[in-house]
């Protein structure tokens, strides 16, 4: 049935066939799918797009603007991937059907073009990235912003409005590559901190606290210096050629650290780190070294629930832990996080249902496609407010800003958190009382 | 006649523009269901109550356009692709569970609902709707009423048509009518029965009542592996000679488990000839005691190990291999055929080496699993599409395969339904006249041959060329009549 050539106009990094005829079409997928739950609709699900896919390969149809649409509605939550009993590799597909949307004669390049500068040019660019993010921070912790909530002003431009809901509600002092952390007396290993770039920028809080329970486990973090920006963002929006340059600049900025672990607080960082062989399987000089990097890398979750020393730790709250998509799906850590939170004294962990399902923050997603992670971003509002928790924990940058605005529109006064945060005052608590 | 602009343009205002899809690339994913037959549809509407169903279904009635109901799509017979192309009524809209009654144990859901989501609302009053598909976690109640489905835990509970009490329905007519109640007896003709497994030809559920069961108090799962098939099957008809119906008996062969065990990473050993799960349940004192007769009947029939799993998480571990194991095969393959033929028990070792010996001659990896309790088999052939002949030559195979169930005493499916691949195989089993007996019910609910055509029973016109239809899509504009 292959009558006719491929449809793509990047067919350098079109998806591999191997991987898309994977796909048995089983249909196994369809309700992990937080796109098609909302829709009810087969070309909004992962089987559909990836037949798409299989029908552009083919020369069936062409990439019309229908077809980018839908691969534009996809969170990349990797969510199918996990259940798929063929392991058909969505997330490389749809990096790559992604990839293909920039040489696409299209609809919606404007932003595109506007996604790949900030990509490029702001995120990779650890000066001007801090230079764009201080105003941020002052306009956050100001109370200013208080007042313009309370006077409707923000009311003026919903744009305004929306950027507004998603500042967090305090941004705290940076924590740069290169950066000092506290030195560790008596450690018993080194671990590399990822730091990042929005990360490093807007939570250098939790860098902080992942370094001092890292350090009462007996491990000394380093925030070594020239690592940034992992690509995971580029690779997702299909600039992949981007995202290896990144891959790189990390493997030679780290190479002289092995073998310390690269340990890793950001699920979405993470998971691109762990598929740095992948990316890189085509360079020859660099395959290796990227699947040695990979190997190195570990999950702050996955890391700290593996180490010896365990220490006390009490924080009486009704706690609701939430999967961020790419630990859960990508990287499969599920129990980890769950087993740090059950030891520690007082903290009753409460399963929300769909604590899995993507929150509709997803990297840029909530910038490009607004409707769907509102929507997404409400079912997860309404859940906590039938759950009432106390605290909200999750492992990822972007879930968390997502989460503070679902506490926003549920109405209700959770606190949300990092679990490395979560651990930190647990511990901290413990230690005061003893 | 009538174009395909009109066509879009009735069910727009019936349902609403954002309702209908017409654009080629969105039909395209509607060509196809987990079988390898395709056809897309001229549009596909989404109702989201049953007088748009209804209104619908006139609507396409008198423009004379062919229709195929859908729910999610996962059907292994081929029932929901658009075999005359026409317009495809998906229910995703209409998936909400309008009742839970724990006093009467029944649950009243309309027909998008996803198997899981159902058991998932009753759990909460330590109830369960007992029918299971392996693609439970998304096939519909609707699906699987028009399909009878089955799943490994019918053995002792039995199919969709034991826990099904009532339905509304759209008929083929366009018709809103009631078959059976809310209660367990009825008056009259079970026009209900007749319906549960009608694959979709005579008409549309749009709300269905169905029996709930207490969760069992007690579970015990065993998986027993072997060196062959043959002693996993003798250990099958053991256990049932001990008078013991498990809720649940399972087998898979090599193929399969090292499909499943590289896909899912359940614990299953890859070096074994086959594997038995044996599920009991029940109050404690009874479930303990068949465990271990059912542990010795394994042991005496060769068993080289046999894990207990008395916990939740362990049994899913152990489940999930099985519900997924079908999925897995396209790390064997890109495409599979799965047949589903029913054999008696006692023939089960028989007709599996007949299967053996198709795989060989057509040079056709096949890979076993069955509800082994119900003598139910699902061969599954894998092949790639992309080989010139190849799809031809695996339904030769699965042919053969179907004709060896028949030859054994046995029947054409167990719980996937005929559809639009077996229907020529129905004379081997039925006469003339009990075909046309069956036949005459579709004029009963008002189908003259354009209510899911082509599916379920021989003939029916322009049937035989369903087949990849991209250049007739592409052709077919706005403006071209349908």
């Amino acid at each position: 049935m292959a009558s006719k050539h491929s449809n793509w106009p990047n067919p350098a990094e079109a998806p591999a066939l191997d991987d898309l005829a994977k796909c048995v079409h089983c249909g196994l997928c369809v309700n992990s799918c937080p796109t098609y739950a909302v829709t009810g609709l087969e070309v909004e699900s992962p089987r559909g797009r990836i037949y798409l896919a299989r029908a552009v390969e083919e020369g069936r149809i062409e990439l019309t603007a229908a077809v980018q649409g839908h691969w534009d509605l996809c969170l990349q939550c990797r969510a199918c991937e996990a259940v798929c009993p063929s392991g058909v590799p969505y997330g490389r597909i749809m990096e790559h059907a992604r990839a293909q949307l920039d040489t696409a004669a299209s609809t919606g390049r404007g932003g595109r073009r506007l996604r790949k500068f900030l990509l490029r040019r702001v995120l990779a660019r650890p000066r001007i990235l801090a230079a764009a993010v201080t105003p941020v921070r002052w306009l956050a912790n100001s109370p200013l912003r208080g007042i313009g909530r309370r006077t409707r002003l923000l009311r003026l431009g919903p744009a305004l409005a929306r950027g507004e809901a998603q500042l967090p509600r305090h941004i705290g002092k940076p924590l740069r590559a290169g950066d000092s952390l506290p030195a560790v007396l008596g450690a018993s290993e080194t671990a590399v901190l990822f730091t990042g770039c929005v990360m490093g920028e807007v939570f250098g809080d939790v860098h902080r606290a992942t370094a001092r329970v890292l350090a009462r486990q007996g491990v000394a973090a380093i925030a070594s210096a020239g690592q940034g920006c992992c690509g995971a963002l580029h690779a997702h929006a299909g600039d992949l050629a981007f995202a290896r340059e990144l891959a790189r600049r990390n493997i030679d900025a780290l190479a002289g650290t092995a073998p310390a672990p690269i340990v890793v607080n950001s699920a979405g960082c993470g998971a691109a780190m762990k598929e740095y062989g992948d990316i890189l399987s085509g360079d020859t000089a660099y395959a290796a070294r990227a699947r040695e990097f990979a190997a190195r890398v570990r999950d702050f979750t996955e890391y700290a629930a593996a180490l010896a020393e365990q220490p006390a730790a009490s924080f009486p709250a009704r706690v609701t832990y939430q999967d961020p998509c790419h630990l859960a799906h990508a990287q499969r850590i599920r129990e980890q996080p769950r087993n740090l939170l059950r030891t520690i004294d007082g903290c009753d962990l409460v399963e929300t249902p769909g604590a899995d399902l993507c929150c509709g923050a997803a990297g840029l997603y909530s910038l490009v496609q607004p409707a769907m992670s509102a929507e997404l971003r409400s079912r997860k509002a309404s859940q906590f407010r039938d759950a009432a928790p106390d605290v909200i924990v999750t492992a990822n940058p972007g879930c968390q800003l997502q989460y503070e605005a679902a506490v926003r529109e549920a109405g209700i006064t959770a606190r949300v958190m990092h679990i490395a945060e979560l651990l930190d005052e647990a511990q901290s608590a413990a230690a005061d009382s003893s | 006649m009538t174009t395909r602009r009109e066509l879009v343009g009735g069910l727009s205002r019936i349902c609403g523009d954002a309702n209908v899809l017409w654009r080629p690339e969105d039909l395209l994913v509607y060509e196809f269901d987990g079988t390898i037959e395709r056809s897309a549809p001229y549009a596909v509407v989404f109702p989201a109550n049953t007088e748009e169903v209804a209104e619908v279904v006139r609507l396409c009635n008198a423009l004379g356009v062919a229709i195929t109901p859908r729910g999610a799509g996962t059907g292994l017979s081929g029932g929901s692709v658009p075999a005359r192309r026409g317009v495809v009524i998906a229910t995703a809209r209409m998936r909400r569970i309008l009742e839970i009654d724990p006093a009467n144990r029944i649950a009243v859901v309309e027909p998008g609902l996803p198997n899981i989501q159902l058991s998932e609302a009753a759990a909460v009053h330590g109830l369960f709707y007992a029918p299971d598909p392996s693609s439970q976690k998304a096939c519909t109640i609707g699906g699987n009423v028009a399909e009878n489905a089955g799943g490994p835990h019918c053995l002792a509970l039995g199919v969709t048509t034991n826990h099904v009490l009532g339905l509304e329905v759209v008929t083929a007519a366009g018709d809103i009518t009631w078959l059976g109640g809310h209660v367990a007896d009825t008056p009259g003709y079970d026009l209900r029965g007749a319906f549960i497994g009608s694959e979709g030809t005579l008409g549309i559920a749009t709300k269905v009542v169905v029996r709930l069961l207490p969760l069992p108090a007690s579970i015990v799962t065993l998986l027993a592996i072997f060196d062959t098939i043959e002693q996993a099957s003798h250990t099958v008809s053991s256990i049932i000679a001990a008078g013991m119906i498990p809720a649940a008996m399972e087998m898979m062969d090599r193929t399969t488990l090292q499909a499943a065990e590289a896909g899912l990473q359940c614990g299953y050993p890859p070096d074994a000839g086959a594997v038995l799960l044996v599920e009991l349940d029940g109050i404690a004192d009874v479930v303990e005691p068949q465990a271990t007769s059912a542990r010795a009947a394994c042991m005496e029939n060769g068993a080289k190990e046999v894990r207990v799993a008395r916990d939740a998480a362990t049994r899913e571990l152990l489940w999930k291999g099985r519900k997924g194991a079908i999925g897995s095969l396209g790390r064997i393959a890109p495409n599979y055929y799965i047949l589903d033929g029913v054999v008696p028990r006692s023939k089960l070792v028989e007709v599996m080496a007949r299967v053996g010996e198709v795989s060989e001659r057509y040079g056709l990896p096949i890979a076993n699993v069955f509800h082994a309790g119900d003598g139910n088999l699902h061969p599954c052939i894998a092949f790639d599409e992309r080989e010139p002949g190849a799809t031809k030559r695996v339904l030769e195979a699965g042919a053969e395969i179907m004709r060896a169930c028949v030859d054994a005493g046995g029947s054409l499916s167990g719980e996937h339904g005929i559809g639009f691949e077996k229907q020529q195989f129905m004379p081997w089993l039925y006469s003339e006249t009990d075909l046309d007996n069956m036949g005459r019910l579709r004029g009963v609910f008002g189908n003259s041959g354009g209510f899911n055509p082509c599916k379920l029973l021989p003939g029916g016109t322009g049937c035989g060329e369903m087949a990849h239809n991209d250049a007739a899509i592409r052709a077919a504009g706005p403006d071209a009549f349908v």
